[in-house]
C-alpha cells in the first residue's frame, strides 16, 4: 500500500452568479474542481503538482490536508482518511499555503513558534532542537524577535515553512511555496527542502507555477488541467512528448549573413545575435546546423536550455486547457 | 489545553497593543453613558419611579463599561473567514470551537477590562445621580462578580455561533445586524431591563441575553438580593451549556460543508 493514496476524488463548488435582471432569484452555477483524480504516492517522494490556474490543485491539497471534505472518491495518507478524524491526522502533516499567513502578524515570530509547539504538543528539548536547526537552514536565527509584519515576502516565506515543519510532520504539502520569490531566495528555498526531504525524508508534494521548482526538485510530476489528471511520470518524459520548440542564438564574424533556411524556422535579432527558434520534429537539428555553418564563420554560440514555460504553455495549449 | 490557554494569553496580549483603539472607545462610551444619564434624569425629573434614579444610572454606566464584551467582533477571526486564511487553523490539531473561543474570549475580557476600569473609575468620581454608585453590599458585589463569569460564557459563546453562521454564509454582516439588535434590546444596553414593565421582566429576565450583564449588574445595584444569586448563577450556567452546545453543533455541522476560499 502505498503512502498517499487517492482514488476517483471529486469535488464541486457552487457558485452564485450575480443576479440577472429581470430574474428573481440568482442562479446557481456547479464548478467541478476535480472530476475525479487518482493518483498514489511514495514515502519520501518529492512529487510536483501542476496544471494552469483554476486547474483544482489547490483543492486537491485542501481536501488532503483535511480542510475540505470530497464529494466522492477516496483517499488516505498513512492509512488515515483526511477528513475523518482530522484532529488526529494533521498532527501528521505540514502545509505551506503560498498566499497565506499562519504566523501572528504583530508579535515576534518566535512567540508563534512557541505557541505551534503547544499546539502539536512539542516536548520542549525536541522545540529547541528542532527550531535551531530550522532556523539555521532557513537562516531565520537573526529574525527570531521580528514581527511578522516587519519582514519581507521572502522572509516571510522562509518563517512560514519553518512553521510548517516545527512538528516534524512525515508529509508536507506546498502551496505555491516560491511565489514573489528573487532567484537567491527561490534557490535557498529548494537546496532547503532537498535538504528535509533527504535527511528525513518527508514526503513532499508541490504545487507550484514555476517550471525551474520542478526541474530542480521533483522526480515526477503530475499535471492537472480542468479537474482531471492528465500526465504523470518523469519531467524529461512530459518535456520529451511536448517538446516543440527550441531556441538557439548565433554570433557571427561578418556583419550580415545569409540564413538560408525553411519557412517553419524563425530567426530574428537581438543586438548582433541571432535568435532562432525551431521545431525539432519539422527541421532536424544536423540540418540546422549545417545551415548555419553554411551562412558564414560562427564566432559564437548558445543554445538555450529548452523554455520550459514554452513548453508548458504548449502542452496546456496541446491539451486543450 | 494548554493550547487553548496560550492563544487565549497571545490574544489578550495583543489587544493590549490596540490603546488607540480603546481611547477611541472610552471616549466614546463615555458619550453615551452621560446621554443616557442626562435622559433618564430627564425623564424621572418630578415623576419618580419604582426604580430610584441612582440605580438606573449605576445600570447605565455599567452596562457601557462592558459594552465591549457584549458588542465587539474580532476582526481577525472575519477576515480569516473571509479570506480563506482559516485554512492553517483547520490543520492543526485543535478543536475549532474551543481555538476560536479562547481567541473570543481573550479579546472580549481584555478589550472591555482596558475600556471599563477607567471608565468605571471617572464615573464613580462623577456627583451624585450622575455617577456610578457603590455596590448594596460587600456580598453583592461578590455575586456580581461570580455572575458575571457565566454571564461572560453566555457573552463569548453567543459570539461564536454568530462565527459559525458567518462561515456558513460568509459575510457576517446579515446575522450580525439581527443578533445585534436582539442583544442590543434585551441586554438592556438601550433601556434597562429594570424599566421594563414588569410582566415582561418575567419573560426577558429568562433570556440568554438577560444573563449576560443585566443579572450580574442588578446583583451589584441590589436590585436582586444576594440571596437570588442561587436562582440566578444556574440559569446563567443553563444558557451557557445550551448555547456552547448550539455553538459546537454549528461548527461540526460547518465542517462537512465547509467553504475554504481563495488559494
Ligand atoms: N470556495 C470556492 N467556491 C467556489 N469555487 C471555488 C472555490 N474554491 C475553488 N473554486 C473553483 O474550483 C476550481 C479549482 O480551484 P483551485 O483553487 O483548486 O485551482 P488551482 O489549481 O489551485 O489554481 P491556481 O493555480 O490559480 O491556484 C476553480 O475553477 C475555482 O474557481
Ligand atoms: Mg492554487
Amino acid at each position: 500500500m502505498s503512502f498517499i493514496e487517492v482514488d476517483d476524488l471529486k469535488k464541486s463548488f457552487i457558485v452564485r452568479k450575480k443576479r440577472e435582471k429581470g430574474k428573481l432569484f440568482r442562479e446557481k452555477q456547479t464548478v467541478e474542481a476535480l472530476k475525479g483524480v487518482s493518483f498514489e504516492v511514495e514515502k519520501g517522494d518529492l512529487v510536483g503538482y501542476i496544471g494552469p490556474n483554476g486547474a483544482g490543485k489547490s483543492t486537491t491539497v485542501k481536501i488532503l490536508s483535511g480542510i475540505l471534505t470530497p464529494d466522492g472518491g477516496e483517499a488516505s495518507v498513512g492509512g488515515r482518511v483526511p477528513w475523518q478524524d482530522r484532529k488526529e491526522y494533521v498532527k501528521h502533516i505540514g502545509v505551506v499555503f503560498g498566499q497565506r499567513s499562519q504566523l501572528w502578524w504583530d508579535v515576534p515570530i518566535i512567540d508563534s513558534y512557541s505557541l505551534l509547539k503547544d499546539i502539536y504538543k512539542i516536548s520542549k528539548s525536541d522545540y529547541e532542537s528542532r527550531l535551531k536547526e530550522l532556523s539555521e537552514a532557513l537562516q531565520l536565527e537573526e529574525l527570531m524577535r521580528t514581527p511578522l509584519r516587519l519582514l519581507s515576502l521572502g522572509q516571510r516565506m522562509r518563517a512560514e515553512l519553518c512553521g510548517s515543519l516545527l512538528h516534524r510532520p512525515e508529509l508536507l504539502f506546498l502551496d505555491e511555496p516560491t511565489i514573489g520569490l528573487d532567484a537567491v531566495s527561490k534557490l535557498a528555498l529548494r537546496d532547503f527542502l532537498k535538504w528535509e526531504n533527504r535527511e528525513y525524508g518527508t514526503t513532499i508534494m508541490l504545487t507550484t507555477h514555476d517550471m525551474e521548482d520542478i526541474a530542480a526538485l521533483c522526480s515526477r510530476v503530475m499535471v492537472l488541467g480542468h479537474g482531471k489528471k492528465l500526465f504523470d511520470g518523469k519531467l524529461p518524459d512530459l518535456l520529451e512528448k511536448f517538446d516543440t520548440i527550441r531556441t538557439v542564438s548565433v554570433k557571427y564574424e561578418t556583419d550580415d549573413p545569409v540564413l538560408d533556411m525553411p519557412e517553419s524556422v524563425k530567426t530574428g535579432r537581438n543586438g548582433d545575435e541571432i535568435v532562432i527558434t525551431y521545431s525539432p520534429k519539422e527541421f532536424p537539428t544536423p540540418e540546422l546546423l549545417k545551415a548555419l555553418q553554411n551562412a558564414g564563420k560562427i564566432r559564437e554560440m548558445t543554445l538555450q536550455p529548452e523554455n520550459i514555460d514554452h513548453l508548458i504553455a504548449s502542452m496546456y495549449k496541446e491539451m486543450d486547457l | 489545553m494548554r493550547a487553548y490557554l496560550v492563544v487565549f494569553r497571545m490574544r489578550l496580549l495583543m489587544e493590549l497593543q490596540y490603546r488607540g483603539a480603546m481611547i477611541g472607545g472610552i471616549l466614546c462610551q463615555m458619550f453615551f453613558g452621560l446621554v443616557l444619564t442626562a435622559l433618564y434624569r430627564a425623564l424621572y425629573a418630578g415623576h419618580p419611579q419604582s426604580v430610584p434614579i441612582e440605580h438606573v444610572v449605576s445600570y447605565v454606566w455599567l452596562q457601557q463599561a462592558f459594552f465591549r464584551m457584549l458588542l465587539a467582533t474580532d476582526p481577525d477571526l472575519l477576515d480569516k473567514i473571509r479570506s480563506g486564511n482559516i485554512a492553517y487553523d483547520m490543520c492543526r490539531p485543535v478543536n475549532m470551537y474551543w481555538f476560536y473561543y479562547a481567541r473570543i474570549a481573550a479579546q472580549k475580557l481584555m478589550g472591555s477590562l482596558m475600556r471599563g476600569v477607567p471608565m468605571l473609575m471617572v464615573a464613580a468620581l462623577l456627583p451624585k445621580g450622575w455617577g456610578l454608585t457603590l455596590p448594596d453590599s460587600p456580598l453583592g458585589l461578590l455575586a456580581a462578580i461570580l455572575s458575571l463569569v457565566p454571564g461572560f460564557f453566555c457573552m463569548c459563546a453567543l459570539e461564536n455561533v454568530t462565527m459559525g453562521f458567518t462561515m456558513r454564509t460568509l459575510d457576517p454582516r446579515g446575522i450580525q445586524s439581527m443578533l445585534n439588535l436582539l442583544m442590543m434590546t434585551f441586554s438592556g444596553n438601550i433601556l434597562p431591563l429594570t424599566l421594563f414593565p414588569d410582566s415582561w421582566q418575567r419573560v426577558i429576565t429568562l433570556l440568554p441575553y438577560a444573563q449576560l450583564l443585566d443579572a450580574p449588574i442588578r446583583l451589584y445595584t441590589g436590585e436582586y438580593a444576594v440571596t437570588e444569586a442561587f436562582h440566578i448563577i444556574p440559569v446563567q450556567a443553563l444558557w451557557a451549556g445550551l448555547l456552547i452546545m448550539l455553538g459546537t453543533g454549528i461548527w461540526k455541522a460547518n465542517r462537512k460543508r465547509m467553504i475554504v476560499q481563495g488559494g
